[in-house]
């Protein structure tokens, strides 16, 4: 095989591989325009669907519930995955510290429906015990910050590690104590992470179905519950064009998150580079 | 061993600017990581206005004595006192003590100015008196121009300075630095290094210093307290250290040494004489030692201090003949390596200037190495 054909052959396999991931995805977006009631009936280009879904005042509110939570969830879960991630990396060792990483972490690999079901006997236990659950918005919060904050801690302990322990032991040697450290150095060096962090909490919690149809109430149904509920009566051109926007905000609150962790980085090199020249 | 070593103060009007005798004290400090013993019991005092430099090769615990000091390793046992006040218990941040790190660790999201004013902001001092200050330091430094970059915009030597302003600025009682060259080119190493101490001096803040080099070491510091796996073989000027070594370790660590053993025959009052194996003829010391005849004892001289040439010498003593081996050219001087007949080997180093004037020495000569009787050292351990 000489180099030409290698070379077109990898671009091949590449394109397929875009092509498996993204012409659903692609398809669904066009559908989204499309004047038919019939999903898969192409008829005409049109915003129809789009304006009718701005009508359906039921799936508005559900975005609405799902949006509020997935932020109370993501800052939450930033607050308490940096606890825990300062715990991980910050506090020496100590016994059934890698226990408590494995039960940190864990989450990230159990299965969801287990994850929904336990929090569901648990708020229901709580219930029958102290006659205090949370309910609705409250206990699909609770729930998503427990998934959520895996994934928060696994960004921001990775973000720690790495970070030069000497700056931190700068800072307390020129008189400011661990809080003040914390506040004035730690934080905002790794403040991209936590901004990246929340992100993907945001993310995960805005499109979780199945942990949020365990604890949900009946006045909590968020947008991909009602999704998914609706999507069972038959598919509607409306949901094409919900799914279309909601790849839009997901689309760009990741590519926030990668700008922001990369930016940094970019102007660093380069100022990096121009002080190498200068002398 | 009486000979007369000179003050090692790098600026001689310092020798009586240098203060109270044990300005820091280490007191049996000891520090263990999971039984392992990386400082083992040392005792040490530094004087005031001293730069002090810890010298050791890697892992001999150096770094772990003075993150001891600094308050970033609690020490198992022993005690620190700084101009008599106890210091163990202190957090690193209530510590009159400051310290520039190996990596510099400059606050990134912070300009130079702002990283300078760090540690007086911590303080409480009042914004103009702050403003001042880091203005002080940016031109003892001569980085003024510079008060508005972030670090990353600035080259390694820039950098270093913004390090060392920042740990000036509070003016500390005690200075420290890990590595203070670790992370610069050669080049600027040796320039640095001299500019650091016009610095430290001009200050006159008193500084332990941690350093791997002993070149940068024997530049730098007024005393060198030599590290061996824990514990500190020997203390003094770089002279002492380079000329008096008390110890095979010291002599080997500290530039190159020609090193033979052998056995005392005659320990007089003004003179010793010492039998090696390897030598035909005795080895003559022009001065009393503290050991006892036939005591098994190495001798020690430094390349420099050996005389080559084709002639036999007229003395009778502390001459060896063999060929030459090798020359390494070095610029200012050669390094002639000598074989004698039984295989040991002697180095010898000859100033360049020398060499055009006197006889051309080349590969295979036969040649003889001789020495003066005060020219080496007796060590017994
Ligand atoms: N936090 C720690 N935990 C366990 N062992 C440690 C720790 N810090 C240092 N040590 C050990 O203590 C010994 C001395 O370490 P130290 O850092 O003081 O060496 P060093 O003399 O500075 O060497 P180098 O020139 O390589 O920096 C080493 O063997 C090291 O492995
Ligand atoms: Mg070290």
């Amino acid at each position: 095989m000489s180099g030409r054909t290698q070379r077109w052959t990898s671009w091949a396999i590449l394109g397929l591989g875009f092509a498996f991931l993204y012409v659903p995805v692609l398809i669904l977006m066009v559908y989204s325009f499309n004047e038919s009631r019939l999903a898969t009936v192409w008829s005409g280009f049109s915003f129809k669907w789009y304006g009718e879904l701005l009508r359906d005042k039921q799936m508005l509110s559900a975005a609405w519930i799902s949006i509020k939570i997935a932020f109370l969830t993501a800052s939450a879960a930033v607050v308490l995955g940096t606890m825990a991630a300062l715990v991980m990396t910050r506090m020496g060792k100590f016994p059934g510290k890698t226990l408590f990483g494995a039960l940190i972490t864990a989450p990230l690999v159990m299965p969801e429906v287990i994850i929904g079901l336990s929090i569901l006997l648990m708020f229901v236990s709580l219930g029958q015990m102290v006659g205090l659950a949370p309910k609705g918005i409250a206990s699909i919060w609770i729930a998503h910050v427990t998934f959520t904050l895996a994934f928060v801690t696994v960004v921001v302990s990775s973000r720690l590690a790495e970070l030069d322990k000497s700056l931190e032991e700068a800072a307390m040697d020129l008189g400011a104590n661990r809080i003040k450290v914390f506040f004035l150095i730690t934080l905002p060096i790794i403040a991209p992470a936590l901004v990246s962090g929340w992100l993907l909490a945001f993310t995960l919690s805005l499109d979780d179905v199945v942990i949020s149809s365990f604890v949900a109430g009946p006045n909590s149904t968020t947008l991909p519950m009602k999704v998914f509920s609706s999507v069972r009566l038959g598919l509607s051109p409306k949901i094409n064009a919900l799914a279309t926007l909601m790849i839009l905000v997901v689309a760009v609150a990741a590519f926030i998150g990668w700008w922001i962790m990369h930016r940094d980085e970019k102007r660093r090199k380069l100022d990096m580079q121009m002080a190498a020249k200068e002398k | 061993m009486a000979a007369e070593v000179s003050s090692g103060t790098k600026d001689p009007a310092r020798a009586d600017k240098v203060g109270a005798d044990d300005y820091l004290r280490i007191v049996d400090i000891r520090k263990e990581f999971d039984g392992f013993v990386a400082v083992d019991d040392t005792t040490l005092s530094v004087r005031q206005g001293e730069i002090f430099a810890l010298l050791g090769g890697s892992g001999c615990g150096k770094s772990t004595l003075l993150r001891c000091l600094g308050g970033f390793e609690k020490p198992t046992a022993g005690k620190i006192y700084l101009d008599d006040q106890e210091m163990n218990d202190l957090p690193p941040y209530e510590r009159p003590i400051n310290m520039m790190f190996q990596s510099y660790a400059l606050f990134p999201h912070m300009t130079v100015e702002q990283n300078i004013a760090f540690g007086l902001k911590q303080d409480g001092h009042k914004r103009d008196a702050i403003a001042r200050r880091v203005d002080e330091m940016l031109t003892i430094v001569q980085m003024t121009k510079f008060g508005k970059r972030k670090p990353h915009q600035l080259s390694g030597g820039q950098q270093q300075r913004v390090a060392l302003a920042r740990s000036l600025a509070k003016s500390p009682k005690l200075l420290l630095l890990d590595e203070p060259m670790g992370a610069l080119d050669k080049k600027l190493r040796s320039q640095m290094q001299l500019e650091l101490v016009n610095i430290i001096e001009k200050l006159g803040v008193t500084c332990v210093m941690v350093t791997h080099d002993q070149e940068e070491a024997m530049t730098m510091a007024h005393r060198i307290a030599l590290m061996d796996s824990g514990r500190i073989r020997q203390v003094g000027t770089p002279d002492e250290i380079y000329e008096q070594p008390t110890s095979r370790f010291a002599a080997e660590f500290i530039g190159s040494v020609n090193m033979v053993n052998g056995r005392i025959e005659e320990d007089m009052a003004d003179y010793v004489t010492i039998r090696s194996p390897k030598l035909e003829h005795l080895i003559h010391i022009g001065h009393g030692v503290s050991g006892f005849e036939g005591q098994e004892v190495s001798f020690a001289v430094r390349p420099e201090k050996l005389s080559i040439g084709k002639t036999e010498p007229t003395q009778p003593h502390n001459k060896a003949e063999g060929i030459i081996e090798d020359i390494a050219y070095f610029g200012s001087h050669s390094v002639y390596h000598v074989r004698l007949a039984n295989g040991t080997k002697f180095m010898a180093n000859f100033a360049n200037m020398q060499r055009w004037a006197s006889e051309s020495l080349t590969w295979n000569d036969k040649v003889w190495v001789s020495w003066g009787e005060n020219a080496g050292v007796v060590l017994t351990s």
